[in-house]
């Protein structure tokens, strides 16, 4: 019965390769953006919940 | 290098109200929760009191866990740790408070009108629609003090906390407004804008979404933020971070299907679902494994922080909870686990782990350093580490064994070919057990809080809140950054909140897009059944009786195309048979049998006595008694407005048949019932409740009962 409702549809292929589609071209782009950018600014990035610019001594309860 | 530096303060107080509320509804919520548990073993325990049946408390408990325990407690993660990564206080002190109090109302009107049995029975979307409108606006509230916080804040780029920030504003919006289209009748009743199939695929997308942009984006936004501040030390892999933020916007949003697998929804979007879900498993441990791996080298921190231990159960439940999921979105894992316990179990591990924990964790954070003290007893949050860790395993355990248990029975056959277990109640008989151990764990779990809460109390009063906290930092220079060198990309969007913004809500819609369209499409195209009418007066006005009591939460109304489902409960369930429920009752939990074909199975006496007192006519059953309907007269006047908002959404009532026509037919129809009644020596007027009831259940399934099967393209 679902074969008969899709195949009747208008067109409805084109969804499975737009999906297909902009599956891969997402996922290389994301990829290639990850892994090209450059360490020193991904460990800023990362220390950066550390300083949250507090006055008061940078978080007591957190020094050891 | 800029030297203009600033100073400003964060604005705690919000974030103490949110941390208050959080803990109160928490406890409300939890205990609401257990009283549901409690009446599935126990059904007495409603003491026949229509407004605390579980029908009616469980959305409640649901709503108030999700959306009052974990949305206060995501507002008080995000006002805490926004502030401090965008080095600037909220934009608007006004749109905070505004969203604080009006949080808060939704959350009372929720509290009111569920127990009086306002509800669209749509899964986490049950409030009716002025609540609804009310929601849409306060979270517009929040976006906005949130964009204009990111607008002015001192830091050039956006944490990746933030990102995971702006993906919940943004999809919870898009998500609430779609899965809210409806037509109001009256001020507490409406009904769903889609039908059937379509009002299905479009619920579960929501209800699927809701769990992955509501229970999950903002807390792996607020693990981002608040384990590397206890752990004192950077996440693991900030590249791995943006590869898990991607990834898991990007696909979450596609696998909603996977809630209707083996239903009546296209096997196309089924398998996009399935496939979808299991993709899903590799930026989840992604994520997972980054939060881990913070703490590489301060496992000895674990051993005492009562925080950091939460964190890390926290983050295992959501690694175990994210690959349980995507297993159980296989096709064939799910047609033995759909509509058991063992989602109930699941969805338990998420919230009780992932979100209930990580909560807790932020409490214990936040509270010494709003007070500017210590915490007032560690001992006392390590017990109630243990204490809830303990609570889960006694809730989840159990409630595994129970899920099994059922879809085996379910599904067992004897040698000779017959169903072993033909009697449902030998199924929940069976598990019952399961249900008393499961409110125990429950139990230990809510005993936790309350030590929580205590120990929270006492630290507040140990210390001195401090309203606002002094901070410092440089002005954030106008212009392109290319300090760095090469310029890159990413740090460009980071530098573009509103370009960032763009991009995550097309990764968003794309894929939900790519689901939703066909199935507007479909409207035209799903086979008509000739012999599929519109329900009459009478049996709307059931159908609202069985919404209003939320019998979806125990019965199904889908039978699936496996031989023990069709032998237990007849052929079954088609696309076409749905196409006036507005909205869809398929249900996804059965604790009673599925109700698809109940039509003409009892008469109509039976029904009523079932009804009275479940007990009399199936010993065992843990349904609650609904002797109210017995009782309570049928508001006959609704009819008009009920019946023409149908119309509206498409329902092909005649012109004008809401004005006259429809009572004549209530009133015959109602007669006929009790005439029935009679034969079966039971004296009932024609205005009471259980009477549209009775009509609503005897015609369940009957369409296609009565004529055969024919398909008629439109």
């Amino acid at each position: 019965m679902e074969e008969k409702i899709i195949c009747s549809m208008n067109g409805v292929s084109i969804y499975g390769i737009i999906s297909i589609l902009i599956f891969v071209v997402f996922f290389t782009g994301m990829l290639i953006w990850a892994f090209t950018t450059k360490a020193s600014y991904l460990n800023k990035m990362g220390s950066l919940p550390l300083n949250g610019g507090e006055k008061d001594s940078n978080d007591k309860l957190n020094a050891e | 290098m800029n030297t203009n530096i600033e100073t400003f303060k964060y604005d705690n107080r919000i974030v103490r109200a949110f941390a208050i509320v959080t803990v109160i509804w928490g406890i409300v919520g939890m205990l609401v929760g257990l009283l549901a548990a409690v009446q599935l073993f126990f059904p007495e325990a409603n003491l026949n009191f229509q407004f605390i049946t579980f029908g009616r408390i469980r959305p409640l408990h649901t709503n108030a866990v999700i959306f009052a325990f974990v949305g206060n407690g995501m507002f008080m993660g995000i006002y805490y740790s926004l502030q401090r990564l965008c080095k600037a206080r909220m934009y608007s002190d006004f749109l905070s408070w505004f969203n604080f109090w009006g949080w808060q109302a939704i959350i009372v009107g929720a509290a009111v009108t569920l127990p009086l049995g306002y509800t669209t029975s749509k899964e986490y979307a049950e409030l009716e629609w002025p609540i609804k409108v009310a929601i849409a606006i306060v979270w517009v509230a929040f976006t906005v003090n949130m964009f204009g916080t990111i607008l002015k804040r001192r830091e050039k780029h956006m944490y990746v906390a933030i990102w995971f920030y702006i993906a919940t504003a943004l999809t919870v919006a898009v998500l609430h407004i779609t899965n809210s289209m409806t037509m109001p009748a009256g001020w507490f009743k409406s009904y769903s804008m889609y039908a059937g199939v379509q009002d299905a695929l479009v619920q579960w997308w929501y209800g699927h979404n809701a769990v992955a942009f509501f229970l999950t984006t903002p807390y792996l936004g607020l693990m981002y933020y608040f384990l590397p501040k206890a752990a004192n030390r950077p996440i693991f892999s900030y590249r791995l971070s943006i590869i898990h933020f991607w990834a898991l916007v990007f696909l979450y949003i596609w696998a909603g299907p996977h809630h209707l697998l083996y239903t009546a929804l296209p096997d196309w979007a089924q398998s996009l679902g399935m496939v979808f879900s299991l993709m899903l498993i590799a930026p989840s441990w992604g994520g997972m494994l980054n939060g881990l791996l913070t703490l590489r080298g301060a496992w000895d921190k674990v051993r005492q922080d009562p925080v950091l231990k939460f964190m890390v159960a926290a983050v295992t439940a959501y690694g175990m909870a994210t690959l349980e999921g995507p297993l159980m979105a296989i096709k064939t894992v799910n047609s033995l686990s759909h509509y058991t316990d063992w989602t109930i179990a699941h969805a338990h591990g998420g919230a009780l782990g992932w979100n209930g924990f990580l909560t807790f964790s932020m409490l214990y954070y936040l509270f010494p350093r709003l007070y500017k003290t210590e915490l007032w007893s560690t001992k006392m949050a390590n017990y109630h580490f243990w204490l809830g860790l303990l609570g889960m395993i006694f809730y989840i355990v159990p409630i595994y064994v129970a899920g099994i248990t059922e879809g085996l029975m379910w599904k067992q056959f004897n040698k000779d070919g017959f169903l072993q277990y033909p009697n449902f109640l030998e199924t929940i008989v069976q598990v019952v057990p399961m249900f008393r151990l499961r409110a125990i764990g429950g139990t230990l779990y809510l005993t936790g809080v309350f030590m929580m809460a205590y120990n929270l109390y006492r630290t507040a009063k140990a210390g001195k809140f401090e309203p606002d906290t002094e901070a410092q930092a440089a002005a954030l220079e106008k212009g392109p950054e290319i300090a760095h060198g090469k310029y890159s990309f990413h740090r460009f969007l980071e530098g573009k909140p509103m370009f960032f913004t763009v991009l995550a809500i097309v990764a968003v819609l794309v894929g939900g897009m790519v689901e939703i369209i066909p199935m507007f499409l479909i409207r035209e195209n799903v086979p008509i059944i000739a012999s599929v009418k519109p329900y009459s007066p009478l049996e709307v006005l059931g159908r609202d009786i069985y919404i209003r009591e939320g019998c979806l939460g125990c019965h199904s109304q889908m039978i699936r195309p496996f031989r023990s489902e069709t032998e237990r409960y007849g052929d079954y369930s088609k696309a076409g048979e749905f196409v006036y429920d507005h909205p869809f009752l398929w249900g996804s939990e059965r604790k009673g049998p599925d109700l698809a074909r109940e039509g003409g199975k009892y008469p109509d006496a039976w029904h009523y006595n079932h009804m009275d007192d479940p007990r009399s006519t199936s010993p065992g059953s843990i349904m609650p008694r609904y002797s109210w309907l017995l009782t309570q007269p049928l508001e006959t006047d609704a009819l008009p407005s009920r019946l023409g908002a149908l119309r509206r959404v498409g329902v092909p009532y005649p012109a004008g048949y809401e004005n006259g026509p429809a009572q004549k037919d209530l009133q015959a129809q109602a007669l006929k019932i009790v005439g029935d009644l009679k034969l079966g020596s039971v004296n009932c007027e024609t205005n009471k409740e259980i009477v549209a009831l009775i009509a609503y259940l005897q015609r369940l399934g009957t369409d296609i009962k009565s004529a055969p099967v024919t398909t008629a393209a439109k």
